[in-house]
């Protein structure tokens, strides 16, 4: 097991170096002068370019600019965001809570909606719930979130008034110092009333929006797997000693059925991160997501850079451990 | 499918044959098929079917509704958009971009992918090693985040959302095209073209290629809807095709700011999407259940 988890981070390490390499080299290649691109100056003097290449340290031999690039990562400076005048991983970390919030939502709500309806799916294989459930999975994940977004926001937020259209939280109505920057743990422990439903009611369309797609896979997932693990011979087994068809399904059965689909959820992280950009644009949601693309408006280079970097390292851990946690269940893959 | 028994007919169906006997036992699959071939009419006749072009703006008819609801106009069967366009040729037009941007990225991708996935499985060793971590990054950057970040570096246009969304989802391709060579190699047939002088390229192409391709038909049916979702996406947030290009991402963009006074001409365009999107892949699962059964993943 030891030697599964070394190779496994072994095999990260070149992953992370092309990754800083990447975003080194993309800097670069945006267009326009390395010094205004960065500094934000148009038509800058000859005496304020070469104090700035000198500063920024674009005189110095490429190789050895990388170098000092990694160097600062590896301290924890991803450079500072041309528009706030913030450190990066300052910004980044302040916002992510935001985004972290709403990701666990998502997924949440697609597991707790998308097992149980795919398992029963399964049960009652060829059942008319059996066919609109798998009929609207199609639906599901070919959907452009960005839209179905829009269309929520247009019925239940403008036709019935049901909840807010932006935001995390009624800003005129509640104020506290973020402890957790979770929203809802944060309105919790401020004590004022109302805020928690306010920060509730908040999160629930973006989390719809957000679960849609991973709610489509894990529903069609469970209910393959569950339709291959019933017609095991421990299913038959089960039910022939006389069990209630309950417990057949839920302890012999969906236990089983479970694995594939822990790793699809496993799966969805990229994808999660992905549609966290789009769900946050929509609902102005203030998370990563949100800054990523605002630093694009604003040509904020480095937030951009620095954004992305760290984004990246966080599936890149997350896939890391999701495959760990696979080793330590299943060690077929270990060896494999 | 095409070596399973078949003991009614006598003589033994084609290849084509039999696919199409499995697929078009699929309700959904041969469903989606005639709504993308319509998607597909649509877009190449868009010149003659199309009541209007797609940038024509008419002075006094914005934002009209479409033409069964109180206040539409006959001419305008589904409305206008707010610089007074009619919203069925937009859509039409769109149509095309959306297939356009769909089957170039996925032929950038599959030919890349398939040059790329069978150099690592025949050179093997250090550029294996090397082709396969760049992959995982590519793969370890979430989709939507690549993309941006190659269209910030390259500025947003039609084109660039295509090298964008290619790059995103080439890993796929090389992948699947190097673990089925590799799961051709240990095969007799391989080793008897090695032993009758067959040459490498002719090996990498002829002997094996054909082989591999079941699987990278399917994912390449597929690949055409993500893609399509992928540009609407960057359209959207206004990184793709730019105004006064009809495509339906950068159109529901336009939008939005008219959710409250004008929902269809935000409802229209994702509609547009989504059907396009549901017909490949209902398409797409077809293929892959006709093409293979042992593909059958969900």
């Amino acid at each position: 097991m030891i030697k599964f988890i070394l190779r496994r981070l072994l095999l990260t390490i070149p992953t992370f170096i092309a990754l800083m390499f990447v975003t080194f080299i993309a800097i670069r290649l945006v267009p326009g002068d390395p010094v205004e691109v960065r500094t934000g100056e148009h038509g800058i003097s000859p005496e304020r370019l070469a104090y700035f290449r000198h500063e920024l340290g674009l005189d110095q031999p490429v190789w050895k600019q990388f170098l000092d690039y990694v160097w600062h990562l590896l301290h924890g400076d991803f450079g500072v965001s041309l528009s706030s005048n913030e450190k990066v991983l300052t910004e980044f970390l302040t916002l992510f809570p935001a985004t972290l919030e709403l990701s666990f939502a998502g997924i949440l709500f697609a597991v707790l909606l998308g097992i149980p309806a795919g398992v029963f799916a399964a049960v009652k294989r060829g059942s008319w719930f059996d066919h609109t459930l798998m009929g609207a999975a199609v639906a599901g994940f070919s959907m452009p979130i960005f839209w179905w977004g829009l269309l929520l926001i247009m019925l239940v937020s403008e036709g019935w008034h049901l909840t807010p259209v932006a935001g995390r939280i009624d800003m005129i109505k509640f104020y506290f110092e973020p402890t957790t920057g979770f929203m809802l743990i944060d309105s919790l422990l401020s004590d004022q009333k109302g805020a928690f439903l306010s920060a509730l009611h908040h999160l629930v369309l973006p989390m719809i929006v957000l679960g849609t797609v991973p709610l489509a896979v894990i529903a069609r997932m469970t209910r393959s797997s569950m339709l291959e693990v019933l017609s095991e011979d421990y299913v038959r087994t089960a039910r022939a000693k006389g069990l209630s068809e309950f417990r057949v399904i839920s302890l012999h059965a969906l236990r089983n059925a479970l694995i594939p689909v822990v790793t699809v959820v496993g799966l969805q992280v990229g994808g999660l991160l992905a549609g966290a950009v789009l769900t946050e644009t929509i609902f102005s949601w203030p998370g990563v997501g949100k800054w990523l693309i605002d630093s694009i408006g604003r040509r904020d280079y480095p937030a951009l850079q620095g954004g992305i970097l760290l984004i990246s390292s966080l599936v890149i851990i997350i896939n890391l451990l999701v495959d760990l946690l696979y080793g330590a269940i299943n060690p077929r893959i270990r060896h494999g | 499918m095409a070596n399973a028994p078949a003991p009614v007919t006598v003589q033994p169906a084609g290849p084509f044959a039999a696919f199409w006997n499995a697929f078009s036992q699929n309700r959904g699959a041969v469903g989606g098929l005639i709504i993308l071939l319509t998607i597909i009419v649509l877009a190449i006749f868009a010149d003659w079917i199309a009541p209007y072009s797609a940038i024509e703006q008419f002075r006094g008819m914005t934002k009209l509704p479409p033409a069964w609801t109180d206040g539409g106009d006959k001419h305008f069967w589904l409305g206008t958009d707010a610089l007074g366009r009619d919203m069925l040729s937009r859509l039409i037009y769109g149509a095309r971009i959306s297939l356009f941007i769909g089957l170039s990225v996925m032929s950038v991708s599959v030919v890349i992918g398939i040059a790329l996935g069978l150099v690592a499985a025949f050179m093997g060793g250090v550029i294996d090693s090397v082709l396969m971590r760049i992959m995982d990054l590519i793969m370890s950057i979430p989709s939507l985040v690549l993309a941006i970040l190659v269209v910030s570096i390259l500025g947003p246009s039609l084109t660039n959302t295509i090298v964008a969304v290619s790059v995103v989802y080439l890993p796929n391709y090389v992948r699947l095209v190097r673990g089925s060579a590799l799961a051709e190699f240990g095969k007799d047939y391989i080793i008897a073209a090695k032993v009758a002088g067959v040459g490498p390229i002719r090996l990498m192409f002829v002997t094996v290629l054909p082989n591999c391709l079941a699987p990278l038909i399917v994912q390449a049916a597929l690949g055409v809807s993500n893609a399509i979702l992928e540009a609407a996406a960057l359209g959207f947030l206004g990184l793709g095709a730019q105004p006064p290009t009809p495509e339906w991402g950068a159109m529901l963009a336009d939008a939005r700011e008219f959710i409250r006074s004008n929902p269809w001409i935000v409802t229209l365009p994702g509609l547009a999407i989504l059907v396009s999107v549901v017909s490949i892949n209902l398409f797409g699962d077809g293929l892959r259940d006709a093409l293979d059964p042992k593909l059958r993943r969900s």
